[in-house]
């Protein structure tokens, strides 16, 4: 076994070509082995301070988040709070505080749960993935990264650096909402995305709604034919279609049914609070609080 | 007898004696012990739920490097054992009865060869029938779990897989039924649920000759060392049971679990053994879980609503031994009945064996549950009759002076002045929206008279400590000693040190169970320090020349009464003892004994149906539900308690908000669940789900102080586990009202509402 810590991405990425696994805050890596899921790597580097991994940045397409940030950093961010709003929703939702510290945007995705609670909302804004390796870089759609549960596409020797999301339109916003059953220390039973973007009329112009844990890997539908309708009828067929479309699991946290009725109960919320976000409303972050019961006490 | 806002009472102003370690990490847990040589212990454990062995190899295991010690049932004396029904021991004997029996230990040299040397364990199978179904246990058709139950040593009333049926009757109820305006039946459903301390057991054995030294975090140290000398044969004298800080307990690490099987590795590996278990360990393994019950009610009332009979069916899962489980069929009955006013009861239960992990004393063993069904159903009652909750409570609660359902008649009791203080703090009757609501429910619990020992001393410089057996899992109780024995003395609180958790060093005490530390081992502190006062008094005497009688002791000074300015400090006049007559004071009292019972019949009897200053309780939350998906969030709990008098009100406070956090745990999302093998589904911490700071709804808080007959010192109850019984049961009928109907299954988990939910919209 070997433990070696990376101090540049190019060091890094050596590791990796030479077969090391990264770990960066191990809150799911460390965590599995404890519990027997899956054994420690034999050979593990750790990215946890490579600084350039460590920044969101503004571009002028949009922004781009290193694969480092925490959870914290991004349920505090000005930026990603508000024009972002719904991977914010996602990060605030994760474990503990102290989770929310140590564990990184690049992790969750990587670690490819469907019941992820950044998953959904990243594959709404239609966010890249950009996977460098020794061999060199490239850039993945988030949605066609995760190949099963557990499982990306992602070669052994590549790092996730960033996740690339496009800028929103000024009448467009997201949101994630999820089934939980208490308020900290919490994993999906089953949640949802939605990206909204408003007409002048506050009709739909674009819709499109992300769904977590409810199928082998986060999926997205594109709701074309909402276009053109009120908020309410199309929150009222992205329900619909989400019952419709997902396949969840009977398990301990949930049956099947009941997850099938509440996949759609989120999905309406989602597209609601996303509305809402996107004529002009501040909504607190996370949006589970701000309209989930119990928010005001 | 009004109730007293805890805010408005001064806090004393000690620092609890073991906060500052705990806060600061700077505490040590038995995990935290490490002894030159010491091993690691594992266990191989059945994993299947019932079965023969057909055969057991450890050969293989034996022979692995680094492996000192493998031990099964055939290298230890051959005891069964067990509180009220000796039907087990220590390593299986031929036949496995839950997936977490004991098949054989290891002491490796460290955990990961412990691990490897359990794998090479070779255990073969024959398997038997699973029984999985508590009701069904009870069927005379069903499979035995114990074939040889009628062998067994026992006080219990037993037959077949009932391995404690208890009833309490009184008055005719079936005529009483007959003859009643109206008469509801309801069913009820209690799955078992977990203590879940946040340290999970630890357990080290050093032998030096023939003597052992066991460090272990239990909450009943002295049971353990009886547990400990009964299996391995050995006097008292000769098994020290030292416990470093607890973390937690909550019942669970009551009883006698791994002490003996770690004293038997360590002796035959000539090393000191050290055994840690894992959080899956924590929720598999002890005889210490929450008991699933069935419940069965019929209640008749007359036409003002008059409670006129009330007949309980229960079946209580005792899993697959027999703990100290013994004893809840009849305890349970109490709860069944409640207290109310009943002129014709009648309680029957049913302690049954499954294959399921054994159950024991979890905060409140039975009530919690019990209370939450049948405070949902008096809530049914109260509908049916046409009365308010609280109205119907109020009419037919005992009170000070009247007969309870056993046939008690009580002395001045607070459960009326609770109901009141209990609604008042909730808003109760104020308009609330259309997705919230306010549920009641009333609650009791027994004070347990029990012996128990303490030494005071103060050395010369005038410090004092108290030797104590009493045990602290974390309520406080053992930390409030130290005020009992400074007003004793007329002195600081922080003048005294503890010693405690030694059973070599420190007389009796039954532990920290049952509520009873400050009631029992309190009156020992107050007795024991008592003696010094009196020293004192009479050393003061002849220094101020005054008669012992009007010596006064305060504030640091021995003085004569009516002369403040006439004193000494009472650190000279121990400085002047430990020169003569040494300042040793050692106490018991003699506990109280158990109130007369009229007029009713108890099968079974174990001391469960009269209760000495039982406490009472009333909770009032307002809960709110998210129709959508059933998910109900507790918004505010009021609770009030009838606790006799509070000593010391922050620690009060902190032992009300613990138990009613348990308490909404229980009621929305802590329960475990079984495959079809009775093997647990969700025994981690992800899926068995605690409730966190971050869903603490406002408690407020109201002690009714009453003059109870036979209380503890000054007039205490007990207060540990009475806050965790209502809590559950008030959830309850919020819900039942934002339902619509009751939801009859505990935990009323989010799905399990929803689905009432669906069948109430199906019916209307």
């Amino acid at each position: 076994m070997s433990f070696t810590i990376a101090t540049t991405l190019d060091d890094a990425l050596a590791a990796l070509a030479a077969g090391a696994r990264p770990v960066a805050g191990g809150t799911d890596l460390v965590v599995g082995a404890r519990h027997g899921k899956a054994p420690l790597p034999e050979h593990l580097v750790a990215i946890d301070r490579i600084a350039e991994l460590k920044t969101v940045t503004e571009t002028a397409d949009g922004v781009s988040i290193g694969a480092l940030v925490s959870h914290h950093q991004i349920e505090t961010h000005p930026l990603l709070t508000t024009a972002y709003a719904g991977l914010a929703d996602g990060s605030a939702l994760v474990g503990s505080p102290a989770t929310r510290h140590i564990g990184t945007l690049g992790g969750n995705i990587m670690n490819a749960s469907p019941a992820m609670d950044t998953g959904a909302p990243l594959a709404v804004m239609l966010a890249e993935v950009e996977l460098r390796s020794v061999r060199g870089t490239r850039r993945v759609p988030i949605e066609a990264l995760w190949s099963a549960p557990g499982r990306t596409g992602a070669e052994p020797d590549e790092l996730c650096v960033a996740v690339h999301i496009p800028a929103p339109d000024p009448r467009a916003n997201t949101a994630y909402v999820r089934l939980e059953y208490r308020r900290a220390m919490e994993i999906a039973v089953v949640g949802a995305a939605a990206f909204v973007a408003l007409a002048d009329d506050g009709t739909i112009a674009a819709l499109r709604v992300g769904l977590t844990a409810v199928a082998p890997t986060i999926f997205t539908g594109n709701l074309l034919g909402q276009v053109g309708r009120s908020v309410a009828d199309a929150a009222a067929a992205a329900a619909a279609l989400s019952m419709e479309h997902s396949t969840p699991i009977s398990d301990v946290r949930a049956s099947e049914a009941y997850r099938r009725h509440t996949v759609g109960v989120m999905a309406r919320r989602a597209v609601e609070a996303a509305a809402r976000r996107a004529a002009g409303e501040t909504i607190a972050i996370p949006v589970n609080r701000a309209i989930g019961i119990g928010a005001a006490s | 007898m009004t109730a007293t806002p805890t805010a408005t009472k001064p806090a004393p102003r000690f620092v609890r004696a073991d906060g500052p370690d705990k806060v600061t990490g700077s505490g040590r847990y038995t995990a935290d012990l490490t002894l030159t040589g010491a091993l690691a212990a594992k266990f191989k454990y059945a994993d299947v739920t019932h079965a023969r062995i057909t055969k057991l190899d450890v050969s293989a295991a034996r022979a692995m490097p680094g492996v000192f010690a493998v031990l099964t049932q055939a290298d230890v004396p051959s005891v069964k054992f067990g509180p009220f029904v000796q039907d087990r021991t220590l390593f299986a004997d031929g036949t496995v009865r839950f997936e977490g029996e004991i098949i054989a230990a290891v002491a490796a040299v460290d955990a990961a060869t412990a691990d490897r040397a359990v794998a090479a364990i070779v255990v073969e199978y024959s398997p038997l029938p699973v029984v999985n179904d508590i009701e069904g246990a009870l069927a005379a058709d069903s499979p035995l779990v114990h074939a040889e139950w009628a062998d067994y040593g026992s006080i219990l009333v037993r037959d077949r897989n009932d391995a404690s049926f208890a009833s309490i009757a009184k008055g005719d109820v079936e005529q009483g039924l007959a003859s009643s305006h109206l008469v509801v039946t309801s069913r009820y459903v209690a799955d078992g649920c977990h203590a879940a301390p946040i340290e999970p057991r630890a357990v080290v054995a050093q032998w030096e000759g023939n003597k052992v030294t066991i460090w272990t975090s239990t909450q009943v140290p002295f049971d353990a060392r009886a547990g400990v000398c009964e299996t391995l044969e050995l006097p008292n004298n000769r098994v020290r049971i030292i416990v470093p800080h607890l973390g937690g307990g909550f019942g669970g690490k009551c009883g006698f679990h791994y002490e003996a099987h770690v004293a038997a590795l360590a002796r035959v590996a000539k090393r000191p053994v050290r055994l840690v278990f894992s959080r899956r360990e924590e929720f598999v393994a002890p005889d210490r879980r929450r008991e699933g019950i069935v419940y069965e009610f019929h209640t008749g009332v007359d036409a003002d609503g008059r409670i006129v009979a009330r007949k309980a069916w229960l079946a209580i899962d005792n899993g697959a031994y027999t703990a100290d489980a013994g004893f809840f069929s009849q305890l349970a009955a109490m709860h069944a009945l409640g207290p109310y006013r009943i002129p014709n009861a009648l309680a029957e239960a049913h302690l049954v064996y499954t294959n399921h992990q054994p159950s024991g004393s979890v905060r409140a063993p039975t009530a919690p549950q019990t209370c939450w069904a049948l405070e949902s159903h008096t809530d049914e009652v109260a509908r049916a009759i046409g009365l308010d909750p609280v109205a119907f409570r109020t009419l037919n609660a005992v009170d000070t002076g009247a007969e309870g359902p056993s046939g008690q008649t009580y002395g001045e009791i607070g459960v009326q002045q609770c109901i009141e203080a209990a609604a008042a703090g909730a808003g109760y009757g104020n308009p609330l929206p259309d997705d919230e609501a306010i549920g009641v429910a009333i609650g009791w619990w027994p004070s347990f008279s029990v012996p128990s020992g303490a030494y005071v001393k103060i050395d010369g410089d005038g410090s004092g400590q108290i030797i104590t057996g009493a045990q602290e899992c974390g309520t406080g109780a053992v930390m409030t000693l130290r005020q009992l024995a400074a007003d004793e003395l007329g002195m600081d609180p922080e003048d005294f040190e503890l010693v405690y958790q030694d059973t070599s060093v420190a007389p009796y005490d039954m532990g920290a169970t049952g509520s009873q530390t400050l009631f029992n081992n309190g009156r020992a502190v107050v007795a024991a320090a008592g003696q010094i006062a009196e020293q004192l008094r009479n050393l003061a005497a002849d220094r101020l020349e005054a008669s012992p009688a009007d010596i006064v002791l305060a504030d640091g000074t021995a003085s004569v009464a009516g002369s403040p300015d006439r004193g000494v400090p009472i650190a000279e006049l121990a400085g002047i003892a430990a020169g003569g007559e040494l300042l040793i004071g050692h106490g018991s009292g003699m506990p109280p004994g158990p109130p007369p019972t009229v007029g009713s019949t108890c099968v079974g009897d174990l001391g469960m149906s009269a209760w000495v200053a039982p406490q009472f309780s009333c909770h009032a939350v307002r809960v709110k539900l998210d129709r959508d998906t059933g998910v109900a969030r507790v918004m505010h709990v009021s609770a009030a308690h009838d606790s006799g008098t509070i000593i010391n009100p922050i620690g009060a406070q902190g032992q009300v908000e613990g138990a009613v956090l348990m308490g909404i745990g229980q009621a929305l999302t802590e329960g475990t669940t079984y495959d079809d093998q009775g093997r647990q589904r969700n025994a981690a911490l992800l899926e068995y789900k605690l409730q966190t700071a971050a869903d603490a709804p406002p408690i407020a808080v109201h002690f009714v102080e009453i003059n109870t007959p036979d209380a503890g010192p000054r007039g205490a109850k007990g207060l540990a586990e009475a806050p965790n019984v209502a809590t559950a049961a008030a959830i309850s009928n919020a819900l039942a009202q934002l339902v619509g109907a009751p939801v009859r299954q505990l935990p009323m988990t989010a799905e399990r509402v929803w689905t009432a939910l669906t069948e109430q919209a199906a019916q209307s």
